[in-house]
């Protein structure tokens, strides 16, 4: 039910042991040349290039093929050649393992339709945003709409989606659970949810038909549990896209009546789900400016 | 029956193991340790077959704590159980660190059985 990458779904199933994985991705790694060293191999730059636009990198925001290309070592032309020759001999995980002997061709053939039928529910669908968030749009996308199906998957919740808003305070609510994350990315995201709400997250998180007795520890615990769900894997949704993102530790916040206020050099966005019977539910991004 | 010993922080999450591994009939959970220091200690007293260990947690972290309880048992099998399992470098990380197998969250029983069962 989690989002997995090929090689994880294949040792989880069995099909292969962990072994064996690690010595595919030994064969990867010597195999799938990074930029710079696919630019060395293709006779455009030496190895003290590299070393002169690592130590540039230290000033400049910049990735290293556009950097190659801002200090004159490869041309635009190049830097695309470089880029066309690193997808067209990428060893993939699956045909590593084939070479390693773990797999047969027809076994990988096999397992690859089952992990796409496997993560079929994962793929991202859109989602409207701020005219602002015009940067890493797709991974911001992916974050809202992953939320949403998590509602539906894991918590087993109906509700409807409402168009976000932007507020510079996320009302109160019976309590909020939050996770930072960051890397590529830096932004706070954050459940709040009353009181009936909580409720239905601990029935599905503790599979338990009545909570009216546990503890409030507990009750507020499986809705950090549910966001740390969400979290980790929108960390590992943004790793295939090409994100690196990380996460720290849940935590819950118990907001003033007068809400919880975005942070200096913060923007909020929230996204309103609409579950009835008078419950609410939001989800919101503190997004870092 | 197997005994495992259950390692997380989170309340909710040792909750869902202890059911899952109790109602299984093949396990039986022996202890549920709040971060990786007290793992090694109850590894020590309990002597559990199986350790489900969750990645993060504070204090010692999950794979701090697996590095060295695969240095001091070479009999204890570490499932590591985590919300990052789809992230490639975490995966790997923890099967070079030793672990047997990773357990993405949100679980599902059948497949935690599987992985504990294959073991």
């Amino acid at each position: 039910m989690a989002v997995k990458f090929f090689g994880q779904f294949l040792v989880e199933q069995d099909a292969v042991t962990g072994e064996s994985l690690l010595h595919a991705i030994e064969l990867q790694e010597r195999t799938n040349l990074k930029l710079g060293e696919m630019a060395v191999a293709m006779g455009f730059i030496t190895q003290q290039d590299i070393e002169t636009a690592h130590s540039a990198q230290l000033s400049k925001d910049m990735k290293l093929g556009d950097l190659l290309v801002d200090l004159g070592f490869l041309s635009p032309l190049q830097l695309d050649e470089v880029i066309a020759h690193q997808k067209a001999t990428h060893l993939y995980i699956g045909e590593a393992l084939v070479k390693v002997g773990a797999l047969t061709p027809e076994k990988l053939e096999h397992y690859l339709e089952a992990f796409k039928t496997d993560q079929a529910p994962y793929v991202a669908n859109r989602v409207e945003l701020p005219a602002w968030l015009n940067e890493n749009t797709a991974a911001w996308e992916m974050t809202v709409d992953l939320t949403y199906k998590m509602i539906t998957r894991v918590l087993g919740i109906q509700f409807r989606p409402g168009k976000f808003v932007e507020s510079n305070v996320l009302s109160c609510n019976h309590m909020i659970a939050a996770m930072d994350l960051s890397g590529d990315l830096t932004a706070r995201y954050l459940l709040s949810v009353s009181a009936g709400i909580q409720k239905t997250i601990a029935k599905a998180i503790l599979k338990e038909d009545d909570v009216e007795n546990e503890d409030d520890e507990i009750l507020e615990d499986t809705v950090m549990e549910f966001v740390n769900i969400v979290c980790g894997n929108v960390v590992a949704k943004a790793s295939q896209m090409g994100v690196t993102l990380d996460i720290n530790p849940p935590i819950t916040l118990h907001p003033s009546t007068s809400g919880l206020s975005v942070p200096d050099h913060y923007r909020c966005v929230i996204f309103p789900i609409h579950v009835g019977d008078n419950e609410t539910m939001e989800m919101a991004l503190f997004i870092k400016q | 029956m197997k005994k495992v010993l259950v390692v997380d922080d989170s309340l909710s999450v040792t909750r869902q193991l202890e059911k899952i591994i109790n109602d299984s009939g093949d396990f039986v959970c022996v202890g549920h340790a709040k971060n990786g220091a007290e793992a090694i200690k109850m590894n020590h007293s309990e002597d559990p077959d199986i350790i489900c260990m969750d990645m993060n947690m504070p204090g010692m972290d999950g794979l701090t704590a697996l590095r060295s309880l695969v240095m001091l048992d070479k009999a204890v099998q570490v499932v590591m159980v985590t919300s990052l399992g789809g992230v490639g470098d975490k995966f790997t990380e923890a099967i070079k660190l030793g672990a047997k197998n990773v357990i993405s969250k949100p679980f599902e029983t059948e497949n935690v059985l599987r992985i504990l069962r294959a073991l």
